[in-house]
């Protein structure tokens, strides 16, 4: 290597590139197709018919003759796309959007006149009580706080065990990780009483705070991660400057630690956004949130059961497009440029 | 001069770290300390928390008195005719599955997690490839359910709609049933826990290579250093404090684990971990002191973690 | 530095903005006024338009929204909002009613009956009509003296579904007699045909399908009176009589000649997939003994499926008396709105628009002259004509017994030795007795 294409390679961080050899790309390509094969399952079978969910594997999908005589195509000498085109349906999204509950399809009693129970066979449908349009922003409600606020607090608490001496830091350490294992169905009973006597039962603040709750102990220990392996001399050189603990936290540690503060983020946001239990007990079935409705898709036997497919994949959306938002915190060098500026 | 303790590198006045600290140790203590000490002494006392637990024992039977939930929780699983079937029911009892839980879920996400991490750092489309494998973490579990019904699906003569049945019976073998067969059960099942928890093994590692200061690598690069090398002993050595935080947490995870076993096997078929069969005790069988206890076992299990935790704090802290 | 501010704002700006929409989403106080004493047949007495009733349920789907069609005349006639939730995770009741936050109503099992019995509101106080219910209904309700719960779906589970169709085909006729059923399913052996789809398999609840056909049998060979005296404790679940039905069904449960894919089979096929399997394109098997919901799986996926033609189903041949599942309304409130219900579900009308949506049976007799459907008639005359009904043991015996009972019968298929499981279950049994 050239002293120019080494002083280049150290300005300028090389990135985009392809991986260093054939192996590697091989490699990585078998670990995603692994990973990706379930989730595929799930594609597929939400655009067919339960019919043929149970009747025939997702990967023969592009198979038209399969399955049984009911679902094959009535005239046996269609073409391909004509026959594929019956054996696709996008009946398990729509029904899980209005929320339908029947025996048929949302569109089909739509389409025969009669109105299922509490649907107008409009727009409307999909704000209605049992659909996941409100789902949804009832979800919204219950997530960006819970979000926040275990964040916001965990923060200060983070500064003082990674950079401020007190006694007892390592006995309130060590209790911070085991409080982590506490089982949630411990702490429902007495937390649930106490929010009877206080009348915020039932109520999104009373969802806020069990969440601020139960995500403190691993915020706190994640952020006092990051937050320690900053270097020394930055602290000390802005003590010489005449910073006080609030100007070094506000200035110098929030804005190094996004990246750690995005990961955290996503995570809290995940963990709630996916939780049933806390919701069902603290908020109740009268503020139904996204994992409430999918789950009252089915019936206690189990029919309804392909509307879950559709469903979760609704419900997957918003948590990955906050994933690719946040990339843009998980790069190189946000901790050199940020130094500097 | 580094020390042991935190290094004071400002003035601080007496009880400034306790503002810092008091709004968080304020809310953990109402939310979690308060309530769990609160539920504690369920388990001690019986099934309904009317008299002291001395009371469920019954005549010609051990009895542990005033720790008799402890007593069930800890034996009721194990068959002690003799030495050897107490050491075969414990690898099939709740604990013996959540030690092979640990070591194998673990490893599997820490270690694809970190491979994954280094392998697709820098490389075109590293952004698609993290979100695929972060992807599962996103599916709420009701869908990760059915999800995993269409890979182990266990179907009879005709139809095979489980992809690992298809390809077994493609082959022309007998379909096998994944998730009835002790042992292969268990580990079928941690195969879909690996599978949703490396995302998050992932997400955290890659962003601590990603503070690895360029120059670092690319120096040992003109060294001569080998790409593994560079891995173990440049890359490895520097992120070690993530990697225990990230074993740490992942072992808080499994120990807590529940969905997973809970939805496919509800612990049949000697697939019970301490979790499922805390809330078994608990609500299927409304033997609150017994759930109690169980899931006061399952936190003494972290002892050793945090052990491990404060070491790697005082050594991190004397090093800087 | 300055791009990194950005997060920050936007993050405040949605927490100040999602709490002010959190403190704007309080309800309205309801206005009050009283509602019409009796609003044509539906009593209303007491209550006030806009009063509201907390219900707690485990139907979930198309279950819900019969219920919602059922309750829809009363809560109209007496203007009570129901807030209804829906969920089947024990936790959820167990938490609120510890916590000392019951819902007003709650329609769950029979085994809650005798959990709860300290806190429940006795049926007779809430106006109950007890003249609609066949005996053995209020047996069952009662706890300690009190009629704690009132019945109000039941679903027969001594039945087995086949199709007429294959029947024919293969010359076979519908057995009358326990004997006859034993001869129909030996010469389907000898034929080389698939009698069974035991398959049981169900995530957390696996063994169900099994422990329901133990009872059946044990209906044929002992009768209901032991059944009962199981559940009262008075027969240890290690008895004789438990055991040979053990054997009885090991026999077809185990063996491939006599279910689809012998134990393996049982174990690891979902109870849904087990209907389906006798009505498929290519039979797999001939019968499938499955309670009344099993026409429901089954035209899920087979839509065109005829009933009486293509399926069908008789009552286990030589069963006396039935066993059947059961749902039960248990009120942890005494108000208005919940009189009002409990007199409307127990009302000649209740019974009828019960039936008439058809969420499976009413135990309450006014129903049986609206079902609908000639294939609810048929299930609700087995109903009605039944000389005894007994709920399902484990769901009956409080405690660990239920989860003892479904793993024991999965360790049974899968090997284990029969006289230590029946031990263990007898255990749990004594267990809960002596509590």
């Amino acid at each position: 290597m050239t002293t120019a294409t080494l002083s280049k390679s150290l300005s300028k961080p090389r990135k985009n590139r392809e991986p260093s050899n054939l192996g590697t790309g091989i490699g990585i390509v078998i670990i995603l197709i692994i990973w990706l094969i379930p989730t595929i399952g799930l594609l597929v079978t939400s655009f067919r018919p339960l019919s043929l969910i149970n009747t025939t594997g997702w990967w023969t999908a592009l198979d038209v003759n399969n399955g049984p005589e009911t679902a094959q195509h009535p005239d046996p000498n269609a073409g391909y796309v004509e026959k594929l085109s019956t054996r696709f349906t996008i009946d398990n999204y729509v029904d899980a959007l209005t929320g339908y509950r029947g025996t048929g399809t949302y569109l089909e009693a739509c389409a025969s006149g009669i109105k299922p129970l509490g649907m107008n066979c409009n727009l409307t449908d999909l704000v209605n009580p049992r659909g996941m349009g409100r789902a949804f922003i009832n979800s919204l409600f219950v997530t960006v706080p819970s979000t926040i606020l275990p964040i916001l607090v965990a923060m200060f608490a983070a500064y003082a065990f990674s950079w401020m001496d007190f006694k007892g830091r390592y006995a309130i350490f060590a209790i911070l990780v085991g409080l982590q294992v506490v089982p949630i169905q411990m702490t429902l009973v007495p937390v649930l009483r106490m929010f009877a006597g206080m009348g915020i039962n039932g109520t999104f603040p009373a969802v806020w705070l069990f969440h601020t709750g139960f995500g403190l102990p691993y915020a706190i220990y994640m952020l006092r991660n990051s937050m320690s392996t900053l270097p020394k001399d930055l602290f000390e050189s802005a003590y010489l400057d005449g910073a006080d603990h609030w100007q070094v936290f506000t200035k110098i540690v929030m804005p190094l630690i996004t990246p750690a503060i995005a990961s955290l983020a996503i995570f809290q946001f995940l963990w709630v956004w996916n939780d049933l239990l806390v919701s069902l007990v603290f908020l109740g079935g009268s503020k139904p949130v996204m994992t409430y409705q999918i789950s009252n898709m089915v019936t206690s036997l189990g029919a309804g059961w392909h509307l879950l497919t559709a469903a979760a994949f609704l419900s997957m959306l918003l948590p990955m497009i906050v994933f690719f938002a946040l990339q843009k915190y998980f790069v190189r060098g946000m901790m050199a440029g940020a130094v500097k500026g | 001069m580094a020390r042991a303790t935190a290094l004071p590198v400002m003035k601080q006045k007496m009880g400034v770290p306790w503002l810092y600290l008091l709004p968080a140790l304020i809310v953990m203590t109402i939310f979690i300390v308060y309530p769990m000490v609160n539920t504690v002494g369920l388990s001690f006392q019986n099934n309904d928390g009317t008299a002291s637990a001395a009371t469920t024992c019954r005549e010609g039977e051990p009895c542990w008195g005033v720790m008799e939930n402890y007593r069930y929780a800890l034996t009721n699983e194990l068959n002690t005719e003799s030495v050897q079937t107490t050491w075969q029911s414990f690898w099939t009892s709740s604990y013996g599955n959540n030690i092979k839980w640990l070591l194998v879920m673990v490893t599997g996400t820490v270690g694809i997690g970190l491979i994954f991490a280094v392998l697709v750092d820098r490389i075109k489309r590293e952004a698609l490839a993290k979100a695929i494998i972060f992807m599962p973490m996103a599916i709420s579990f009701v869908g990760a359910g059915v999800i995993w019904k269409f890979v182990y699906n266990y179907g009879t003569s005709q139809v095979q709609t489980g992809i690992l049945n298809a390809i077994i019976t493609g082959l022309g073998f007998e379909p096998v049933a994944w998730l009835s067969k002790v042992p292969l059960n268990t580990f079928m099942l941690i195969v879909v826990g690996i599978w949703m928890w490396t995302g998050f093994c992932m997400t955290l590692l890659s962003s601590a290579i990603k503070s690895i200061p360029e120059e670092i690598i690319e120096a040992s690069r003109i060294d001569g250093a080998t790409n593994f090398e560079i891995f173990s002993k440049i890359q490895v050595p520097i992120i070690a404090p993530t990697i225990i935080v990230v074993i740490t947490t992942m072992v808080i995870n499994v120990l807590k684990l529940f969905d997973i076993v809970y939805v496919m096997t509800g612990g049949n078929f000697g697939t019970n971990v301490i979790a499922t069969r805390m809330y078994t005790e608990m609500y299927t069988n409304a033997q609150y002191g017994r759930g109690t206890a169980i899931a006061v076992i399952l936190i003494l299990f972290i002892i050793p973690f945090i052990v491990m935790n404060i070491r790697r704090f005082t050594k991190q802290e004397a090093m800087r | 530095m300055k791009q990194n501010r950005i997060p920050w704002t936007i993050l405040a700006v949605l927490l100040v903005s999602a709490l002010v929409l959190g403190a704007c989403a309080q309800p309205a106080a309801p206005t009050q006024e009283p509602a019409a004493p009796v609003a044509g047949d539906i009593d209303c007495t007491g209550v006030k338009t806009g009063d509201t009733l907390s219900m707690l349920y485990q139907w979930s789907g198309e279950e819900e929204a019969k219920l919602t069609a059922i309750l829809a005349p009363w809560s109209a006639a007496c203007g009570v909002t129901v807030t209804p939730e829906s969920s089947r995770d024990q936790a959820l009741l167990d938490t609120r009613v510890q916590a000392g936050t019951p819902p007003d109503v709650t329609f769950w099992n029979v085994t809650q009956l005798s959990q709860y019995k300290d806190k429940l509101v006795d049926m007779t106080t809430l106006g109950a009509n007890a003249a609609n219910y066949a005996g053995y209904w209020g047996e069952i309700g009662t706890i300690d003296g009190r009629w704690l719960g009132l019945p109000v779906k039941a679903d027969v589970k001594t039945l087995i579904w086949y199709s007429p169709a294959n029947f024919q085909a293969a010359g076979y006729t519908v057995p009358t007699t326990w004997e006859e059923l034993d001869a129909l399913v030996e010469k389907m052996v000898a034929d080389g045909k698939v009698p069974w789809s035991l398959g049981m398999e169900s995530g957390d609840a696996t063994g169900w399908t099994g422990t329901d056909f133990i009872q059946d049998i044990l209906l044929v060979t002992q009768g209901p009176e032991y059944v009962s005296k199981i559940i009262a404790g008075e027969i240890p679940y290690n008895d004789a009589g438990v055991k040979a039905a053990y054997e009885i069904y090991g026999k077809w449960a185990k063996d491939p000649k006599y279910t689809v894919a012998g134990a393996e089979g049982t174990l690891s096929t979902g109870f849904n997939d087990a209907i389906l399997k006798v009505f498929s394109d290519v039979p797999e098997a001939f019968m499938v003994k499955q309670s009344g919901f099993a026409s429901g799986t089954l035209l899920g996926t087979y839509p065109d499926k005829v009933y009486g033609v293509d399926y069908d189903f008789f009552g286990v041949p030589g069963a006396k008396g039935l066993q059947g599942g059961s749902d039960w309304l248990m009120a942890f409130n005494d108000t208005p709105a919940v009189r009002s219900l409990v007199k409307y579900l127990s009302s000649n009308k209740g019974g009828e628009m019960w039936a008439q949506i058809g969420f499976d049976l009413t135990p309450n007799a006014t129903g049986n002259a609206a079902y609908a459907s000639p294939e609810a008639i048929k299930k609700a005359g087995l109903l009605a004509g039944a000389t005894g009904f007994t709920p399902d043991i484990g769901d009956s015996i409080p405690g660990g017994f239920g989860s003892a009972e479904f793993s024991g019968i999965t360790d049974f298929v899968n090997g284990g030795d029969l006289t230590a499981i029946l031990d263990t279950i007898a255990a749990a049994q004594a267990d809960a007795m002596a509590q």
